[in-house]
C-alpha cells in the first residue's frame, strides 16, 4: 500500500512538472528562428510589417531615419515650384512609395498612378564598360509618363495568356504569361531592341543585405559548376560611373546596382526624373525632351542620403507560426527539394561600423545575391553586365508570406506575374527546373506544408 | 488518516496546479474583444465613411451652386463644404488601413502637393475636364487641394468673380470624382468584392484577411500610431523645423491646424468608440486601468493643445513656436505610449 502511495504521489509529481512546464520549443541550434534579421527583426504582421526602423537607433540616427521616411512618401511636381518641384519630364512614378507600397512590392501595370513596374530597354551589345548599350532618344529605361508639356516616351501594354500547368497527381494551376508592347512612341524606336520589365521590389532589410561580406557571397558562386549540381551561381559585376571601377553588384532584380546609395540615386533619377549628386543629369539627358533648366541637381544631398538610410535601416519582420509542425517539414522539404541551393536560408553579416544593429547578425534572408538562370519562360532577353537574357538575382524570400498584407493583392516574380507563391513556383526553369519538379512532384499534403513554410516568412 | 492525508496531498497538487484561482466573475476579455470589433466597424469605420459620402455630394452640390451661380455666398457656402469635408476625412485618417490604403483611395483624394504648374497648364489648355478626364489626371491634380487652390486662392483671398470657366468645369468634374472615390471607400466596407466589414469582424474566424484577432488589432492600433506619429513627427514638425510655411498641408484654406486636430480626434473615436459605442478602451481598461487612464489623458491633452495654436499653422509655427512645440510633444508623447505600451498589450493580452 506505502508502494502504492509512493508510486501515486511521485505520479502526481511528475504530472505537476509536465503540466506546470509547457515544453519550451528551442530550436536545436538555439536560435530563435523568428528573427529573421537577428537583432534588426521587427515584430509586426500587419500591413505595415515592412516599415519600421530597426530597433535601438541612436537619437540622431532616428531623426535621419524619420526625415528619410518622409522623403521617401514625399511625391513630386515639375519645375519650377516652390517645394518638391523636378518631376520628370518624363517619369514612371511620382514618389518611392507610389511603386514600393508600404514598403513592399505593389501593382505590376505601367504608365498609371499606381503603378509598380518599368521597362528597361537597350540595343543589343554592350558599351565598353560592360553596360548594356542605351536607345538614342530614350536611354536604358522607357518613361511613360511625362508632365503637361512633355510626352511619354511609349505606353506600355501588357496582355495575359492562360498557361495551364499540371501536377503528375492531376491538379491543374493556371499560370498567366505577360506579353509586353510598346505603342505610341514619342521618338521612332529601332527595329531591333531588348526590353526588360522591371517590377519595384521590397526595399526593407537592404542593410542587413549590403553587409553580407563580398567574400560571403563569392563563397556561394559555382558560375561553372564544379560541383556538378546543375546550379551555378555568378556574381555581376558593375561599372561604377562615380568611381570609375568595376564592384560586386548586390542591388537591382539583375544584380547591377552596387550599393544602396546607388539604388536609391538611380531611382530617384531613373523613376522620378529627380538629379542627385550620383546621378546629376535628367534621365533625359540630350534628348528632345530635356527640361533645359539649370536646376541640377534637384534632390538636396542630404535629402539622398537619408533615403538611402531610410532604406539601410528599415527591419525584418519575424517569422510566424515557426513551431507549427507543418511548418517545420515544409522547411525541411525546401531544403530537400534543393531550393534552398539558392535561396540560401542562413548568412552571416559583416561590419557595418555606422549601424551596430545589423552587424555581425545571423539572418535568414533566403537569397544567395547571385545570378542564376532562370529558363525561357522567365528570360527577357537583355543582358545587364554579366547578367545574361535569362539570369536573375536569387530574390531573398523574406517577408514573402506578408505580401498579400502589405499590398492588399500580392504578386510575385520581377514582372509580378505570379499571383501567389505556388504560381511563382511553377515559372521556375533553368537551373531551377530540377527543384520546381521535385515540387510539383510532392504529394498534395507536402506541397501544402511547403508553401505553409514559405507563408511563415 | 494517512489515506485522508495522500488524498488531501494529491488534491491540494491538482488544485495548485497551473490553472489560476477560478474568480467568481467570468474572464469577458474574449467576448469584449468580438463586441470591439464590431463596434469599430459599425460605429467608427463604416459610420464615418458613410459620412464621407455624404460631406463629399454636399460640397460636390455646393460647386454646383456656385457654378450655376458664381456669388461669394456660394463660395463661402463651398469653402464651408470643403472644410467639413476636411474634417471628416482627417478623422478617418485615425484608421488608415484596409481598403482605403489597398486601393489607393488615400492619395487619389490627398494627395500634396499640388502640381501647380501642370494644373495651371491645364486650366489653359483645351483639354476636357469631363469626369472621365479628371479620373485619368495624377493624384497630385484630383482630389481635395487642387479644389482648395480654386475656391480659396493664395492666402484664402479667393472671390467668386475671378473664378473662371475653366476652373469652374474642373471643379465640378474633380468634387464629383471625389464623390466617386468616397462611394468606392464606402462600398468596399459594406459590399463584395471587398466586403472589409466581413474581414474585420470575422477575424479568427473565417476571415482571409485576418486570420487572428490579434492580426486586426494590430492593424488598428498601428493606424493609430501611424496617424499619431504622422502628426507629431511629419505634418507639423516639417514646416515647424523648417519655418517654412510653404510646406504645410493644407496653405490655402489656413485649415492646417484643424486637419491636424482631426487626425487626433479620428484616433480618439477608435481609442473611446463613437456615440457610445465600445473602443479599445473597452479591452484595455479590462486588464490594465493604469494604461487605460494614461492614454485617455493623453489624448485629451493633445487634442485640447491645439487650442493653444490661435494663428494659421503657416503663421504659427514662426509666432507661436512654443504652443507649436508644446503640442507636438504632447501627440509625441501619445505615440510613444502607443507604441511601447498599447502595442505590447494587445501583443500580450489578444491571444485569438
Amino acid at each position: 500500500m506505502k508502494k502504492i502511495r509512493i508510486l501515486i504521489l511521485t505520479g502526481c509529481a511528475i504530472a505537476l512538472l509536465i503540466r506546470c512546464n509547457k515544453a519550451d520549443e528551442f530550436p536545436d541550434d538555439g536560435y530563435d528562428s523568428r528573427l529573421s534579421g537577428g537583432a534588426a527583426t521587427v515584430f509586426d504582421a500587419t500591413s505595415k510589417a515592412f516599415t519600421h526602423a530597426v530597433d535601438g537607433l541612436s537619437a540622431r540616427d532616428l531623426q535621419f531615419h524619420e526625415v528619410g521616411d518622409a522623403a521617401f512618401e514625399q511625391s513630386f511636381v515639375s519645375a519650377p515650384a516652390i517645394v518638391h518641384g523636378g518631376l520628370g519630364p518624363v517619369f514612371n512614378n511620382v514618389s518611392c512609395i507610389s511603386c514600393h507600397h508600404n514598403d513592399g512590392k505593389g501593382t505590376p501595370t505601367a504608365g498609371f498612378n499606381n503603378s509598380s513596374l518599368l521597362i528597361r530597354v537597350s540595343l543589343p551589345g554592350e558599351d565598353g564598360n560592360g553596360a548594356p548599350l542605351s536607345i538614342p532618344g530614350v536611354g536604358f529605361q522607357l518613361q511613360d509618363q511625362s508632365v503637361f508639356s512633355s510626352t511619354p516616351e511609349a505606353h506600355v501594354n501588357i496582355t495575359y495568356s492562360d498557361v495551364p500547368v499540371t501536377y503528375p497527381d492531376g491538379t491543374i494551376v493556371t499560370l498567366r504569361k505577360p506579353t509586353y508592347t510598346l505603342t505610341n512612341p514619342y521618338f521612332p524606336l529601332p527595329a531591333v531592341y531588348n526590353t526588360s520589365p522591371r517590377m519595384a521590389p521590397p526595399v526593407f532589410g537592404l542593410g542587413l543585405l549590403q553587409a553580407i561580406p563580398e567574400s560571403t557571397i563569392l563563397s556561394f558562386a559555382d558560375e561553372n559548376d564544379a560541383d556538378g549540381d546543375g546550379i551555378s551561381g555568378k556574381p555581376n559585376y558593375i561599372y561604377d560611373t562615380l568611381s570609375h571601377v568595376k564592384a560586386l553588384g548586390k542591388f537591382g532584380l539583375k544584380a547591377n546596382t552596387i550599393d544602396i546609395s546607388h539604388q536609391v540615386a538611380f531611382a530617384y533619377q531613373q523613376d522620378i526624373g529627380i538629379t542627385n549628386y550620383i546621378a546629376p543629369r535628367e534621365n533625359c539627358d540630350g534628348q528632345k525632351q530635356d527640361d533645359g533648366l539649370k536646376d541640377d541637381p534637384e534632390l538636396p544631398d542630404s535629402i539622398l542620403n537619408a533615403v538611402a538610410f531610410y532604406v539601410k535601416s528599415l527591419a525584418v519582420p519575424a517569422r510566424r507560426n515557426v513551431t507549427d509542425p507543418d511548418v517545420k517539414a515544409g522547411e525541411q522539404l525546401f531544403t530537400q527539394i534543393t531550393c534552398a541551393k539558392c535561396h540560401i536560408p542562413t548568412i552571416q553579416t559583416g561590419v557595418d561600423l555606422t549601424l551596430p544593429q545589423i552587424s555581425n547578425q545571423r539572418i535568414h534572408p533566403y537569397t544567395d545575391l547571385l545570378l542564376h538562370d532562370m529558363g525561357d519562360d522567365l528570360a527577357d532577353g537583355r543582358p545587364d553586365f554579366l547578367a545574361s537574357g535569362s539570369e536573375w538575382r536569387t530574390m531573398p524570400l523574406w517577408g514573402i508570406g506578408l505580401f498579400p498584407k502589405t499590398n492588399g493583392i500580392a504578386y510575385y516574380l520581377h514582372d509580378g506575374r505570379a499571383r501567389s507563391i505556388e504560381e511563382a513556383i511553377l515559372w521556375h526553369g533553368g537551373e531551377a527546373e530540377k527543384a520546381k519538379n521535385n515540387f510539383m512532384n510532392l504529394s498534395k499534403p507536402d506541397r501544402d506544408k511547403l508553401l505553409k513554410f514559405l507563408n511563415s516568412l | 488518516m494517512k489515506h485522508r492525508i495522500t488524498t488531501i496531498f494529491i488534491a491540494t497538487i491538482f488544485f495548485a496546479d497551473c490553472h489560476k484561482a477560478d474568480t467568481t466573475t467570468p474572464d469577458t476579455f474574449p467576448a469584449t474583444e468580438q463586441t470591439v470589433l464590431n463596434d469599430f466597424t459599425d460605429h467608427v469605420a463604416i459610420a464615418q465613411y458613410s459620412n464621407l459620402t455624404t460631406a463629399a455630394l454636399d460640397l460636390n452640390a455646393k460647386i454646383n451652386a456656385l457654378n450655376v451661380d458664381a456669388t461669394d455666398a456660394n463660395l463661402n457656402a463651398a469653402q464651408t463644404s470643403w472644410k467639413n469635408l476636411r474634417t471628416v476625412w482627417e478623422q478617418c485618417e485615425g484608421f488608415l488601413f484596409g481598403p482605403v490604403e489597398d486601393n489607393e483611395y488615400d492619395p487619389q483624394m490627398d494627395t500634396w502637393p499640388t502640381d501647380a504648374n501642370q494644373f495651371d497648364s491645364l486650366l489653359a489648355s483645351n483639354n476636357n475636364l469631363e469626369l472621365a478626364d479628371i479620373q485619368l489626371l495624377p493624384y497630385n491634380l484630383r482630389g481635395f487641394h487642387p479644389v482648395e487652390y480654386l475656391i480659396f486662392g493664395e492666402n484664402g483671398s479667393k472671390k467668386a468673380s475671378d473664378l473662371t470657366a475653366r476652373q469652374k468645369k474642373y471643379m465640378v468634374s474633380a468634387t464629383m470624382d471625389i464623390v466617386n472615390i468616397c462611394n468606392s471607400l464606402y462600398a468596399s466596407w459594406t459590399e463584395p468584392p471587398t466586403d472589409f466589414e466581413a474581414q474585420v469582424k470575422t477575424a479568427a474566424n473565417g476571415s482571409t484577411v485576418y486570420s487572428t484577432k490579434q492580426e486586426v488589432f494590430m492593424a488598428i492600433v498601428g493606424a493609430m500610431q501611424g496617424i499619431a506619429e504622422e502628426v507629431g513627427d511629419g505634418k507639423m514638425k516639417e514646416p515647424f523645423d523648417a519655418r517654412d510655411p510653404k510646406i504645410v498641408e493644407s496653405p490655402y484654406s489656413g485649415n492646417s491646424t484643424f486637419d491636424f486636430k482631426n487626425n487626433i480626434t479620428g484616433l480618439q473615436t477608435v481609442y473611446l468608440g463613437r456615440n457610445g459605442s465600445t473602443g479599445i478602451t473597452n479591452l484595455v481598461s479590462l486588464r490594465n486601468k493604469s494604461l487605460d487612464n494614461t492614454i485617455r489623458s493623453q489624448i485629451t491633452a493633445a487634442i485640447n493643445s491645439f487650442d493653444n495654436i490661435t494663428e494659421p499653422y503657416e503663421q504659427a509655427i514662426i509666432d507661436q513656436r512654443s504652443q507649436v512645440q508644446q503640442t507636438m510633444n504632447a501627440v509625441n508623447t501619445l505615440n510613444e505610449t502607443i507604441e511601447e505600451q498599447l502595442v505590447p498589450f494587445i501583443q500580450q493580452q489578444v491571444k485569438d
